[in-house]
């Protein structure tokens, strides 16, 4: 029996926990940690399930090669060298921007650096991402813009001191329930909370207000709550002119947002928009939570401007118990952002348009380096689709089901001259793909992921990998070998030191300063405790921008032909595509096939009764699902969580993107339903 | 028979037990909690917070092989460990909560996997000055094989067993006199406010807007079943690797909603306010009308997985107090 420390692989949160390991080297359970600042002895039903899909029979053990249209199993020299030897080929054919790399948010720092370092170093392209793209890129957008950094501004331990939580686009209990659980302690204790959620989600049970806007009119909502509290004079004045600019361009782009045209936009009750910006404004410490009901929009970007001129409005950045708090839903979403696995900077979000960064990388890595921005995943579907990216290196995502438009995505795949696939399980993904490679998942390596309130932590090994499978970091080390570009790391710490060396928000960070807790970034030098706060006394960028944003409608609005709104999202037991918790037992028991919820009204007015099959289409796809007859969504909307190939969600969403970040309109878009 | 342990008699001893039993002590993690793992040479940490994770997953684990089928039918049961178990540094509630599976899980008919990893594993208790503060746990009586005391001058060591006594066998007796400094009064089980509680559900006395409120904190982490030294609800899976099947058996939690749920749909305990409300009465009451005693031991442990406050004594002070705001 063996007990390791490790940080959870599901959400952003950063639980930690003990793997419990077995005399045959098998997991058999998981323990939380009761002296971690954020698990603090509790975990939720998938951290207490993360040992299950470990040992599960379908894991990758073999590299695997197509040969007569099947994959079958090979050496790791062969498949390693064809991998090289075939994107190297099309780059030197049609250019290294013909190629594309997705890193992962599953994989660690080191890894989601040395993957951006191949496509960079090895293949000469910018042409990396990963399904933050999917996520938060409106998020690293806009927050970027308005305060100089695209990260949660405060940390975990603000909800304990925070007087106001205002939940947006959040299902929190469900998706990051550690973090659910603070605002329901803080709830206990008297703090104020206000869900604004199209859906009746468990935490709105709890809020003093609950508004619920129709999905894609946030930007209308929120232009009127601050609309509001200019009206009623409860804006910090002293906030406002000590710590930001361009704010009366911003004071004059409200004017149209009157409480009763943002109704009319909204569906919500003008007083309770009044409400709602009173309470807000009155709180002296209040924090914003918000996820991906506001950054999946094709004005994601416009979302996050709004609910950061909020915060400033109301003075509430750069204190305890305040900020602007997006929390990233995979356990290195946020790493792997910083680590640069995205396609115009490198780690530290240093530009890759900057002559600067651009020869310090280069000089660094030994290699002339590409200046131009490069594709952004979803960007890169449509250019596969279009035959102007022909080879795509996938590490540990599962875009045919995870990016919208799944018939776009597959057509995009199908029609690459080469895929190769690092992965744990043969996902729908890996099934596309020429060569697969089989990876060690989070318990069979070591490395470091940063969680959604900046804390870098270790991951450690607990047992093998299975069979042949290999470290992420160890297969990309073998490739950028491949490439000419020296790769001689001993372990995941002396991948960590260069990320230091040529970061500055990372500088302090060596795995020795890993051990107890982890460190918060930016750590700027080894001496430094790391930063729970950012924009304290001035914000990264100096003064915090007003930028003012205007309603514009989504992309695809119910009508005649496609009558429901299509909302997309998770349930509480499932992740994302499924491939670890579907094969999860206890987990898949929960929830076992695609399902859509519907407002008891359209049920009655379609006849249906609970779980019956049905069949929803949109303009580019169908599928079958059963019913959830429920009040939790709104008349006239869906609810279909996307983990499920049997009932693809993203087979009817619409890849209607935002103009800034590149997100798809996840959370719109229009449907009909029929009876099966 | 008193003994009084020196270092290099409780070494000894030690050595003694891993010599027949797998030896599991208490070891400090780097967070600061201590977890039950194999012994390594060296002493154990016999004081401090208990034990984070419950004891009786040494003969109930979270995962566990139950046979392997080959495709012609065969059936292999896993190996026998080479040794069985011994639990050393258990406190009177870990006791508590391993005699209470004892009798769930043995109990005629007889539970054959959990049995195979009882039959003869060794406990060894811990008494004395224990506490994660230097408190005093009280006395075990009986329901180890041999009590380890913490004194203030010393490790004394009390057999309960006839095995106790010869692991004991050559050590230095101890005068009683040596006890003469600690509390060695036995305590109720039971705090007064889990007493409380019981006898108003017994009387069903509690409103049902209270389960309702509750019910709507929990978010079906599973964390109140999953600590429980007493829960002993799993489920099976099957698992198959080419021509070998492996069927496991897995904690399971009533506390998520398939777990009582029907093929059809249909689910007795449909609602989260159903299985809170469940989950307190099969404690407090169907368990002492089974058993005679609660299926709770007050360990603690559901409250400190619990993240929304409602483990069993954070529920039952706001039934108590809900009662008592109705009944005034």
């Amino acid at each position: 029996m063996k007990a390791t420390l490790t940080t959870c692989p599901y959400c952003g949160t950063g639980c930690n926990l003990y793997l419990l390991g077995d005399e045959r080297g098998q997991l058999y359970g998981v323990e939380p940690v009761a002296g971690h600042p954020v698990s603090r002895g509790q975990l939720c039903l998938k951290g207490w399930n993360a040992h299950a899909f470990v040992a599960h029979p379908e894991r990758l053990t073999h590299p695997l090669l197509r040969r007569q249209g099947k994959l079958r199993p090979c050496d790791w020299e062969t498949a390693l060298d064809l991998v090289h030897c075939r994107l190297a080929a099309i780059a030197e054919r049609h250019g290294p921007d013909s190629l594309m790399f997705l890193a992962s948010a599953k994989a660690s720092n080191e890894e989601n650096y040395l993957l951006m370092k191949l496509a960079r170093a090895g293949f000469g392209t910018n042409n990396v991402d990963h399904c933050a793209r999917l996520c938060h890129s409106s998020t690293v957008f806009g927050l970027a813009e308005t305060l100089g950094s695209g990260a949660m501004t405060n940390s975990l331990n603000c909800f304990e001191r925070t007087d106001l939580v205002l939940v947006i686009g959040s299902n929190t209990t469900e998706q990051h329930p550690l973090i659910g659980s603070r605002i329901l302690q803080a709830r206990q204790r008297g703090a104020g909370l206000i869900v604004i959620d199209g859906r009746t989600i468990r935490l709105a049970r709890h809020a003093d207000l609950h508004l619920r806007p129709q999905n894609g009119t946030d930007v209308a909502l929120l232009c009127g709550m601050m609309r509001q509290i200019l009206a009623d004079g409860l804006e910090d004045r002293a906030f406002i002119a000590a710590r930001c600019e361009n704010f009366a361009a911003f004071e004059a782009s409200l004017r149209d947002y009157t409480p009763e045209r943002v109704a009319a936009i909204t569906g919500v009750p003008a007083q309770q928009l009044v409400d709602a910006a009173r309470r807000f404004a009155c709180a002296d410490k209040a924090m914003i939570v918000f996820a991906m009901g506001i950054t999946q929009h094709s004005h994601g970007v416009d979302n996050v401007r709004a609910l950061s001129n909020l915060a400033l409005l109301t003075g509430n950045i750069g204190r305890p118990g305040t900020g602007l708090n997006p929390l990233r839903g995979q356990n290195n979403v946020q790493g792997a952002c910083d680590m640069g696995a995205l396609p115009d900077v490198y780690s530290g979000y240093q530009k890759v348009s900057d002559p600067a960064a651009r020869e310090k990388f280069s000089a660094a890595w030994g290699v002339p380096l590409p200046d131009r921005p490069g594709l952004m995943a979803t960007h890169a579907m449509e250019a596969a689709a279009a035959g102007r990216v022909r080879g795509m290196l996938i590490m540990g995502e599962n875009p045919l089901l995870s990016e919208a438009n799944q018939g776009l995505v597959r057509q995009a795949l199908q029609k690459l001259e080469f895929l190769a696939v690092i992965d744990i399980f043969p996902t729908e993904t890996a099934q596309l793909a020429d060569v697969v490679l089989p990876a060690a998942c989070y318990a069979e390596r070591d490395g470091s992921f940063t969680s959604t309130e900046r804390r870098v932590q270790r991951g450690r090994q607990a047992i093998a990998p299975p069979g042949e499978a290999r470290a992420d970091w160890q297969i990309l080390c073998a490739l950028l070998g491949r490439c000419g570009v020296p790769a001689g790391y001993a372990g995941p710490g002396e991948i960590m030191a260069e990320i230091a060396a040529l970061t500055p928000s990372y500088a302090g960070i060596s795995y020795p300063r890993l051990e107890g807790t982890g460190l918060q970034w930016p750590c700027p030098d080894a001496e430094h405790p790391g930063t729970p706060i950012l924009h304290v006394g001035r914000c990264s960028r100096g003064k915090a921008r007003f930028s003012p944003v205007a309603y514009r409608p989504a992309v695809e609005t119910p009508d005649a032909d496609y009558p429901f709104l299509l909302n997309t999202g998770r349930t509480g037991v499932h992740w994302h595509t499924g491939s670890m918790t579907r094969r999860s037992h206890l987990l898949d028991r929960e929830e076992r096939e695609p399902y859509v919820e519907i407002h008891p009204a359209d049920a009655a007015r379609y006849q249906l009764e609970e779980r019956r099959p049905v069949r929803i289409s949109s303009r580019r796809g169908s599928i079958e699902a059963r019913t959830r007859i429920t009040d939790r969504v709104p008349a006239g909307q869906l609810f279909i969580p996307f983990h499920f190939v049997e009932g693809a969600a993203n087979a009817l969403t619409n890849n209607a993107l935002d103009p800034e970040s590149g997100i798809p309109e996840f959370k719109v878009c229009a449907v009909r339903l029929q009876p099966c | 028979m008193l003994k009084r342990l020196e270092e290099k008699d409780f070494l000894c001893l030690l050595e003694r037990i891993a010599e027949r039993w797998q030896l599991l002590v208490p070891q400090r993690m780097s967070d600061g909690s201590r977890l039950l793992l194999p012994w390594q040479g060296g002493l154990p940490v016999l004081a401090g917070p208990p034990l984070q994770r419950k004891p009786t997953e040494v003969f109930f684990p979270q995962l566990e092989l139950l046979l392997e089928l080959d495709d012609a039918g065969g059936v292999a049961l896993p190996n026998p460990p080479e040794k069985p178990p011994a639990l050393l540094g258990l406190d009177h509630l870990d006791l508590a909560g391993i005699a209470f599976l004892d009798r769930f899980f043995l109990s005629p008919p007889t539970d054959d996997a959990y049995l195979r990893r009882r039959r003869g594993a060794l406990l060894v208790g811990v008494s004395g000055l224990a506490g994660a503060q230097g408190e005093t746990l009280p006395p075990l009586e009986g329901e180890c094989d041999l009590e380890l005391i913490l004194a203030p001058d010393g490790l004394l060591a009390h057999p309960h067993t006839a095995r106790g006594t010869e692991l004991l066998e050559g050590f230095a007796e101890a005068a009683p006199d040596k006890l003469a400094a600690l509390d060695r009064n036995a305590t109720e089980l039971l705090p007064e406010i889990l007493l409380k509680a019981a006898r108003l559900l017994q009387e069903e006395r509690v409103p049902e807007d209270f389960w309702e409120e509750i019910a709507a904190r929990c978010i079906a982490c599973g964390g109140c079943n999953f600590a429980c030294p007493t829960c002993s609800c799993f489920g099976v899976q099957d698992r198959t690797f080419g021509k070998r099947t492996e069927r496991s058996r897995l904690w399971d939690s009533c506390q998520l909603d398939a777990f009582m749920r029907e093929a059809s749909g249909h689910n007795p305990l449909g609602t989260e306010t159903l299985r809170t409300r469940r989950r307190i009465y099969h404690k407090l009451v169907a368990d002492p009308l089974r058993w005679g005693e609660p299926g709770c031991v007050a360990c603690g442990r559901c409250d400190r997985a619990c993240p929304t406050g409602i483990g069993m004594f954070a529920l039952c002070e706001e039934l108590v107090r809900t009662c008592d705001r109705h009944g005034s």
